[in-house]
């Protein structure tokens, strides 16, 4: 993960205390999004290439330093090219939740027109959950997120939660640039880390608890956020009528 | 003597662009131009309709994206802020004077499709809007409904006073982009669409922001009491808000 950076810019950032480096590197993710470009991707070719074999053994090995070794072995790389990865099993984590997160776009295509914004954000998070299902990692998911739970992974692990609330939003189409940008996108990362370690104790045939699990939760965010949008709006309406009233009555506000 | 030492303080425009502290990585700061829109660069790429216009070649820097991102969420906030403004000054304005109700009006429809822009600028190109939302919004409709009932004067005044400060910042930004077409035209780029529309707009929007301004003089703003006091502190309060707009 490595940003173009000045030499200024990276002079700064080894000037400061290791513990605080990772906050001063932003991440690539960028702050304005261009259509005339793609983003670069996330991870250079070799990373790529370790990275995604050594995905392919986590069913077996878990997300463990020696799924890390046998993907650079398979990929023709050397034991110590695991070096590259100084997290270890963490950053084998993270290759499966950014690459998902980027992935999801492709994974589905919404032609209906009609469809709100409410039933894309239900479809996507049920797609990003399958995505877990296809690359095998369900079982093995508690162990990512034991990782991702270690203190020194934190803020890292938030920062792609937030991230792919962000893309699922998007991604549905949704249009709001007030203060619902933010308690929509904090009230579905809840929702999702939710289902997401649901999802891990599911023994139902194709996840259909998660999905009804899901499906309550939705509605209960639904119930309380229309619960507070009435009250608010109720409190704004009141407020006009009562200074309406003054005016009508020759008060000069 | 006093617009002395307002020109003197004023820091000369490139300089101030790029500042870095040991702290931030990079702190792109978003300055004000007061300099006459007539002096302005007119690169040929803008001339060219959008639609002869190709997809640029090479990917805005990282810096230029954080520009941007700082930029347009200043202005949407801005934005907010003048229709909420306009809304709250009009009840108490049009009631003593009626014959004010076409321009203000006129005020607020173009201040309203000023915020309907950006509105779409920001869920388009993924720029999340400020975390003071609310706070603006109270600020904004105390401003408009206290220099409101201040009457006609002082409330020219505090359109005054926000116009000149929206204009020039504004007028910072149109400056800067213009610096990235003029190297763009150099290094014999295609500038893409959305940078040249982007620029045009902000071009548009400005001198919108300016025609207020003229027309808030014309209604004696300048009669206002206490007039140095009232725009120095909206004037003050106006760059408070875009600084920190510019970061959360």
């Amino acid at each position: 993960m490595t940003a173009v950076m000045s030499p200024m810019a990276l002079r700064n950032v080894l000037r400061a205390p290791a513990a605080i480096r990772p906050f001063l590197v932003q991440s690539p993710r960028s702050l304005y999004h261009s259509y005339e470009h793609n983003e670069p991707p996330p991870y250079r070719d070799a990373e790529s290439a370790i990275l995604s074999s050594a995905l392919a053994h986590v069913p077996t090995h878990g997300f463990t330093l020696e799924a890390l070794s046998l993907g650079a072995q398979e990929s023709g790389y050397r034991d110590i090219s695991t070096n590259l990865f100084p997290k270890g099993a963490f950053d084998l984590v993270k290759y499966h939740l950014v690459t998902q997160r980027i992935g999801l776009k492709d994974r589905i295509q919404f032609t209906d027109e009609r469809m709100g914004v409410g039933r894309k954000v239900r479809s996507l998070v049920l797609e990003r959950l399958r995505a877990n299902v296809d690359a095998g990692v369900v079982g093995r998911w508690q162990e990512a997120l034991a990782l991702m739970s270690l203190g020194e992974n934190i803020p890292r692990s938030l920062k792609e939660l937030s991230d792919l609330s962000d893309e699922i939003w998007f991604l549905a189409g949704d249009l709001s640039v007030d203060t619902s940008w933010y308690t929509k996108r904090a009230t579905l990362a809840g929702i999702y880390a939710a289902t997401e370690i649901y999802q891990t104790t599911d023994q139902s045939t194709e996840y259909r608890d998660t999905e009804q699990f899901l499906d309550r939760r939705l509605e209960e965010s639904r119930v309380a956020g229309s619960a507070v949008g009435n009250t608010l709006q109720w409190v704004g309406f009141q407020g006009g009528a009562m200074v309406n009233l003054l005016r009508s009555k020759g008060v000069r506000i | 003597m006093a617009s002395t030492w307002r020109e003197a303080l004023r820091v000369p425009y490139r300089l101030a662009v790029r500042r870095s502290s040991p702290l931030f990585v990079q702190r792109v700061t978003i300055t004000t131009s007061s300099a006459s829109p007539a002096s302005e660069a007119d690169p040929e790429s803008l001339q060219k309709p959008a639609s002869h216009q190709g997809k640029r070649r090479r990917p805005l820097t990282a810096e230029q994206k954080k520009f941007l991102d700082r930029a347009l969420r200043v202005n949407h906030a801005g934005e907010l802020a003048a229709t909420l403004i306009y809304t709250a000054q009009t009840p108490p304005i049009t009631n003593a004077h009626p014959h004010l109700r076409p321009l203000m009006k006129h005020m607020y429809d173009q201040e309203a499709g000023h915020f309907s822009h950006f509105n779409h600028l920001l869920a388009h190109h993924r720029i999340r809007p400020t975390v003071l939302y609310p706070v603006w919004t109270a600020a904004a409709t105390i401003l408009g409904w206290s220099t409101g009932i201040m009457g006609r004067e002082a409330a020219m005044a505090c359109t005054e006073a926000v116009e000149t400060e929206i204009g020039e910042h504004y007028n910072g930004q149109v400056r800067e982009l213009l610096l990235w077409v003029k190297d763009m035209e150099e290094r014999g780029e295609e500038v893409g669409e959305e940078l040249s529309a982007l620029v045009k707009d902000i071009r548009r929007i400005r001198d919108e922001e300016l025609e207020h301004l003229d027309e808030a003089v014309k209604e004696d703003a300048k009669m206002a009491r206490p007039y140095e006091v009232l725009t120095g502190v909206i004037r003050g309060g106006c760059r408070a808000a875009i600084a920190i707009s510019e970061k959360i």
